[in-house]
């Protein structure tokens, strides 16, 4: 990690019953993966409320990723469907506001499979380091 | 056409109030600039002969049905194309008994824009991006149907012509526009769609919203008031015409119109019969993001 490289902060939203035993799966298996992600554990992909994600863009995240069983795996058998439908009208809008459409994820992680996340988490960050810093609106604490 | 709607509205409107079944019949009246038009509750026979009908009633009068909700007796309301698919999303979100509702729908010539004592002849936004102009329900039909009305023709122009700047002009311009919100609500006061008890933006723990009037709040507010309407809006774009400082707020709800219609199918308010697009899911469809 090069000193002064710009280093996006990337917040993730991961399931429980999935995502979250993947990234455990690839901590386990001495995967190495940026660190650049904070992991947020939540029941089910389907509890990310779109708020969650533009509550997180406020606050100064460069990407945020959601990430939950696959589909018609999932451990509350639909709730990964609830949240694909979401987020399929979020991004398109987030991006129509000026967050380009490249720093939000939606993916389907198993518990598996810790080479995916540590994949996706690699590539995303990746992305990010391409795009740049977001032009983030101060805001001033709690007000 | 303006003298015989307002017969139908008051002649209807007495017989519902007479009838003794109706707590209040609500529609227009002259305003006191003479000029442009105001809602009217009448509440007493005597009061339906100030109904009045013409292209200065603005109001989405459906707004005020659910304080209704929980009378024993019925209302009677004078209804906009519009107007109507609002009544349909909130029968569809079981707020309201279609019962115990009378819909006087008035087949709609567009709205006018206009000031205090400033009427004008140009027609509102809404009438020109206008998909439905005639009432998709009623009770009692004031004017012709118009069977061969197509809607709008370019209805989503400007949501495109938003869409084709780059990312950076997009950043650009709604920072500026959310910079100017002074977070008065009437957005939401205005708002058939937000009825909730209490608004995300109300709460205080945990503060979604922070107090201060500060862009980066304001944008949050603006992004999620405008998400909770997502297949849900009706585009009666009240909440455009009373912002004190203008925030062009139906390029956001027509933007989330327009894809839901592109990824779902799915307009508000049109049938109320028909499940929202976030209530149900199809397994094998393929959204664009998360396939």
């Amino acid at each position: 990690m090069a000193v002064g490289e710009f280093e996006p902060k990337i917040a993730g939203f991961l399931c429980n019953w999935c995502s979250y035993a993947g990234a455990d799966l690839a901590g386990t298996s001495r995967m190495s993966y940026p660190p650049n992600i904070r992991i947020i554990r939540v029941p089910c992909s389907g509890r990310v409320d779109p708020l969650f994600v533009v509550k997180t863009f406020q606050q100064g995240a460069d990407g945020v990723l959601v990430a939950g069983c696959h589909l018609g795996d999932c451990h509350y058998n639909e709730g990964n469907f609830y949240s694909r439908r979401r987020f399929a009208l979020l991004a398109p809008f987030l991006d129509y506001l000026g967050i380009q459409k490249e720093r939000f994820r939606l993916e389907w992680v198993s518990a598996s499979e810790g080479r995916k996340f540590s994949d996706v988490v690699t590539s995303f960050t990746n992305d990010l380091k391409k795009l740049g810093p977001r032009n983030v609106l101060s805001s001033g604490g709690r007000g | 056409m303006t003298e015989s709607f307002d017969k139908q509205i008051r002649d209807k409107a007495r017989e519902l109030l007479k009838s003794g079944d109706f707590a209040c019949v609500m529609g227009y009246e002259r305003a006191t600039d003479g000029k442009t038009a105001r809602p009217l509750f009448a509440y007493t026979p005597e009061e339906v002969e100030r109904f009045v009908f013409d292209q200065y009633c603005t109001h989405n009068l459906a707004r005020y049905i659910i304080n209704w909700r929980d009378n024993k007796k019925s209302v009677g309301i004078v209804a906009k194309p519009c107007d109507t698919r609002a009544i349909n999303l909130l029968i569809n979100e079981k707020q309201i008994d279609r019962s115990k509702l009378y819909v006087i729908g008035v087949a709609c010539q567009g709205i006018m824009e206009a000031g205090w004592g400033a009427p004008t002849e140009k027609l509102q936004l809404r009438c020109n991006t206008c998909s439905e102009p005639n009432p998709v329900l009623h009770d009692l039909l004031v004017g012709e149907f118009k069977p061969e009305a197509a809607g709008a023709a370019k209805p989503y122009a400007d949501v495109a012509a938003m869409e084709g700047k780059s990312a950076e002009e997009r950043d650009g311009f709604w920072q500026e526009q959310f910079s100017r919100c002074i977070r008065c609500y009437a957005c939401r006061q205005s708002c058939v769609g937000c009825y909730c008890q209490e608004c995300f933006v109300d709460e205080l723990d945990p503060l979604w919203v922070g107090i201060k009037v500060a862009p980066a709040e304001n944008a949050v507010w603006h992004t999620i008031r405008a998400f909770h309407l997502a297949g849900r809006c009706i585009s009666c774009n009240e909440c455009e015409r009373v912002c004190p400082v203008d925030i062009p707020l139906s390029l956001l709800n027509r933007k989330l119109e327009k894809d839901g219609l592109d990824l779902f199918q799915f307009q508000a308010g049109m049938d109320a019969s028909v499940t929202p697009p976030f209530a149900t899911f199809k397994k094998g469809e393929k959204l664009g993001t998360g396939d």
